[in-house]
């Protein structure tokens, strides 16, 4: 887990950009983005998922969208180790 | 089988266009005339006006296409373009098609706000901007806008706009290796419908795509598609499973899985209409 694979950074800063784990109900990977529904989007920091790496943002209602392009199969992989 | 009558409560002008669907399919070849509206009026008893109803409906469905005072003939099949990834020419070329470029504007310009997040830039970033007339086989197909940061490829335009703008992005080490494209339906503006040479149909696909080099977004394009001449080819898998937080001890109920808050079968607010 410590590793620094730039892939499970990524995850988890997108963890942290979505609020924490404490924050998400769930996560469905596509073909380019995570599609996830978190419970207060209040807590979603786009600024810090940019920074991250993400190629997009969209948030509508609890609905976020994080654009992460053809890398999601591998950080899907890391999200799910880390939640 | 070729159906030849309307079927009962069917209107006139249903059977006719049945008719002439069929033929096209099992009879006709692509380029060849259909059937004289005489004919076809006396075959099924109808006016000449239900006639013309139903060749309406079959040109504006792209079957059929009418040469100015030579006649109604079988159009070629609509070129199914999949989505991926290519070029206009590139899917063109795969189907046995001579794609064309005329090319209406080519200029530098400020990126317009909608343009320059796409592209990962601040508002104002210089552009290369290029709209061409996609043609295949000679025939207009789309109207494709693009937009490549010009300190990327700051030369991109010297020599003209080239062929492929993919293949001279390769040329300068960006090669494009994924993207988004979103697609949406609507109606051709008059300029479009012109420039189109659209007949029957105004309706249009309007694609929206960002193209990515890697961890750099390289281009922004915006194309309209004739929707009679086009249609497009997805594959599809099997989503991947969805991802929801393991319970956990700090919950309280270890073992028991998290559920969502919100009760079954309500949407989400806010969630995408």
């Amino acid at each position: 887990m410590s590793t620094p694979d730039p892939d499970a950074q990524l995850a988890a800063s997108i963890l942290a950009g979505l609020g924490g784990v404490e924050n998400i109900e769930e996560i469905d990977p596509c073909t380019t983005r995570l599609r996830s529904l978190v419970k207060d989007p209040a807590l979603v920091d786009a600024a810090l998922l940019k920074r991250a790496g993400a190629f997009g943002v969209m948030i509508n209602g609890r609905v976020v969208q994080v654009v992460v392009g053809p890398r999601v199969d591998t950080i899907a992989s890391d999200l799910a180790e880390l939640m | 089988m070729v159906r030849d009558g309307a079927r009962p409560g069917e209107h006139k002008y249903v059977a006719v266009r049945a008719y002439l669907a069929d033929l096209v399919t099992t009879e006709l070849a692509v380029g060849d005339a259909i059937p004289s509206e005489r004919s076809l009026t006396e075959k099924f008893g109808v006016s000449r006006m239900t006639v013309r109803q139903a060749i309406d409906a079959l040109v504006t469905e792209g079957v059929l296409e009418r040469a100015q005072g030579r006649g109604t003939f079988v159009a070629p099949p609509r070129a199914d373009f999949e989505m991926r990834l290519t070029t206009f020419g590139e899917e063109a070329r795969r189907r046995g098609l001579t794609p064309g470029a005329t090319v209406l504007r080519c200029e530098q310009l400020p990126a317009p706000a909608v343009v320059a997040e796409a592209l990962d830039r601040e508002t104002g970033t210089p552009v290369h901007h290029v709209v061409r007339l996609r043609t295949a086989d000679g025939n207009p197909m789309s109207v494709e806008e693009s937009w490549i940061p010009v300190d990327l490829a700051p030369d991109l335009l010297d020599d003209g706009v080239p062929d492929s703008l993919y293949a001279a992005l390769r040329e300068r080490d960006l090669d494009p290796t994924w993207g988004e494209e979103v697609i949406t339906a609507a109606d051709a503006t008059p300029e479009e419908l012109e420039a189109l040479q659209m007949q029957g149909s105004r309706a249009v696909m309007r694609t929206a795509r960002r193209t990515f080099g890697g961890d750099a977004a390289v281009m922004y394009s915006r194309a309209c598609y004739r929707g009679d001449r086009y249609s497009v080819f997805v594959p599809l898998r099997e989503a991947r499973p969805t991802l929801v937080p393991r319970a956990r001890p700090s919950d309280g109920d270890a073992g028991r899985p998290v559920q969502p808050s919100a009760p079954p079968g309500r949407i989400p607010e806010g969630s995408p209409r």
